[in-house]
């Protein structure tokens, strides 16, 4: 215990800095380009036509084929993909850790100073908190396949990504339901935190590392933040909106189109069985339980 | 009544009653390692009444609403112009210098109440009356001064160009006066000096650290003013609420002072990281 005071004593202001520099690079660009992907689902039908490609899809099934090309193309086109997703999640595991650790060693005075600088500060605070434990459960569910964790017990699949996105936060593959609901507007205020949690750390990133020292530049980098800010809230905002309108069949026929079109129709059937067998397994499971219970 | 609005002075503030009496709610404390303990007072105005004129008047009649004999309210003050700092208390909840708090913003009424706290963040001496020693160790962990002193004759003092002057002057008018340090939700109170080296130092001494940085002179001692700074409690545990900028009664540009410390701080560290020192 000493010793990590001792060590965190010692490189405090690198470890201060990385901490600052981690929420910027990789977590921050990567959640402007994770946005801007996910948001497709909402305008990609209309960059496919405006291409002129896929004028025989409606504006909504362009929008799942062109978002199910961009996760296609993350997932077997990155290299390195599980080395970058391993970096990923240890930035965002150190900048938590070390945040919230640095976040308690603050006590907050809201009541008796309530500027808005001062409100900012507490917010920063509590979307940390609350938006790592989105984090948690949106990789948990959607990449670590935890699938207790879904209501509807659906596993993304990057196959299937809009029709098996749709499911997770709609609550089922047949619509919504009460607890689909739930999970949405956890993903709503998820987003919308770490959204706020990241313009307005860039914003004071600027100070801390002395980029912005006069108020006139703490003022102006604030109008750049802001604007990012709201332009990646809309985003966020798309791409749940697309999750949560898109049609769970709908998207399915889609990506079986594109699955066809592409290695053939033995490969999806074969994707099928897959995910079949997955669920067949699931329910087998349960059956024996169900019978061993019985007999017990 | 405590008036939410009562805190600072506006134009449609209700005028102030003549010849009201206006009721001190006083946190008190009988010295170090004592409790805390709350007691009344009612106190007659006059125009133009300001909080230690009316603690004077309670130091002459100390006697509680409920009509009990008390001691003295105890409070600090010097200059009674705002200017060395010594008055500073919680009033209202808010932290502000107490010789120039008009009784008329704050009470215009009969019977309205002035609540007077001692600053949270230091160590009571005794009622009203804090220490505010670590301010003053904070100033010499950072070389809060010009050095002159020496062997020989270092000649006339460097040529500063007007709007350098300005610049530094605003940054001299601090009085050491705890405000933006009561305010700040990162600067937490801390009794045991031997902690003062690690805990958060806060926005005066950053502030002063770049007022004499910014001194031809005294940029010699930079080096040793940023390893501090660098260091554990230094400019990097400040979490921008920027509270200290908006209390700071010297209106010291006190967040520019942490953007541009933290601009040395980094230089600092890649400087040391790259060369050694
Ligand atoms: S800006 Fe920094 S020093 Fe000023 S009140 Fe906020 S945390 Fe404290
Ligand atoms: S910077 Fe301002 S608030 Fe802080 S001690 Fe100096 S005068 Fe007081
Ligand atoms: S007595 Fe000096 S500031 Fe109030």
């Amino acid at each position: 215990m000493s010793d990590n005071a001792g060590f965190l004593q010692k490189h405090h202001f690198l470890i201060r800095r990385l901490h600052s520099l981690s929420g910027i690079l990789p977590i921050g660009v990567f959640l402007i380009a994770h946005l801007v992907t996910n948001s497709s689902i909402l305008w990609g039908g209309a960059a496919l036509k405006a291409r002129g490609q896929a004028e025989d899809l409606s504006l909504t099934q362009g929008g799942i084929a062109y978002f199910q090309e961009e996760v296609s193309w993350i997932n077997t086109q990155v290299p390195h993909l599980l080395l970058i997703e391993i970096s990923l999640w240890a930035a965002i595991a150190f900048h938590s850790i070390l945040g919230i650790y640095y976040a308690t060693s603050g006590k907050s005075n809201l009541a008796h100073y309530s500027y808005q600088d001062n409100k900012r500060y507490v917010l920063q605070r509590w979307s940390g908190y609350l938006g790592i434990l989105f984090i948690f459960y949106h990789v948990a569910t959607l990449r670590w396949g935890w699938t207790f964790l879904v209501p509807s017990g659906t596993e993304w699949s990057h196959h299937f990504s809009a029709s098996t996105l749709a499911a997770a936060v709609q609550g089922s593959t047949s619509g919504y339901t009460a607890i689909g609901v739930v999970v949405s507007l956890f993903y709503f205020l998820g987003v919308s935190l770490l959204v706020f949690h990241f313009a307005n750390g860039l914003w004071t990133a600027a100070i801390t590392w002395g980029l912005t020292v006069s108020e006139q530049a703490q003022k102006r980098w604030g109008y750049v933040c802001t604007a990012l800010g709201a332009g990646l809230m809309l985003a966020a905002w798309s791409s749940l909106a697309g999750a949560f309108l898109t049609d769970h069949d709908t998207a399915l026929e889609v990506e079986s189109a594109i699955l066809v079109e592409e290695h053939g129709p033995e490969h999806l059937e074969h994707l099928i069985e897959e995910v079949m067998d997955d669920e067949d397994h699931d329910e087998h499971t349960l059956n024996t339980t169900d019978t061993d219970n019985n007999e017990g | 009544m405590t008036t939410a609005t009562a805190h600072q002075p506006t134009s449609d503030k209700p005028k102030a009653v003549p010849g009201r009496s206006v009721i001190f709610k006083i946190k008190r404390c009988d010295g170090p390692g004592k409790p805390f303990r709350w007691e009344s007072f009612k106190v007659p105005t006059e125009p133009g009444s300001n909080v230690i004129s009316c603690l004077k008047w309670i130091a002459a009649n100390p006697t509680t609403t409920d009509g009990k004999q008390t001691t003295p309210v105890v409070w600090d003050s010097g200059c009674l112009e705002e200017v060395c700092g010594a008055c500073t208390m919680v009033i209202n909840g808010r932290v502000r210098q107490s010789c120039s708090c008009l009784i008329d913003d704050y009470a215009p009424r009969e019977g309205d109440t002035v609540t007077l706290e001692p600053m949270s963040k230091f160590p009571v001496i005794r009622d009203l009356w804090v220490d505010r020693e670590r301010m003053f160790n904070a100033l010499e962990r950072v070389k809060g001064w010009v050095p002159i002193d020496g062997t020989y004759n270092l000649g006339a003092g460097p040529q500063e160009s007007p709007e350098h002057q300005q610049m530094r002057y605003a940054l001299s008018e601090c009085m050491t006066c705890g405000c933006c340090l009561e305010a700040c939700p990162q600067f937490l109170k801390e009794e045991d000096p031997k902690n003062w080296d690690t805990a958060f130092i806060g926005a005066q001494a950053i502030s002063q650290a770049r007022y004499f940085n910014e001194h031809e002179t005294g940029a010699r001692l930079k080096g040793d003013r940023m390893d501090v700074l660098t260091g554990p409690g230094g400019v990097s545990d400040c979490g921008n609420a920027q509270n200290c900028v908006k209390v700071c009664p010297k209106h010291i540009p006190l967040t520019e002072s942490i953007g541009a410390v933290g601009r040395s701080a980094t230089v600092h560290a890649i400087k040391k990281f790259f060369l050694g020192h």
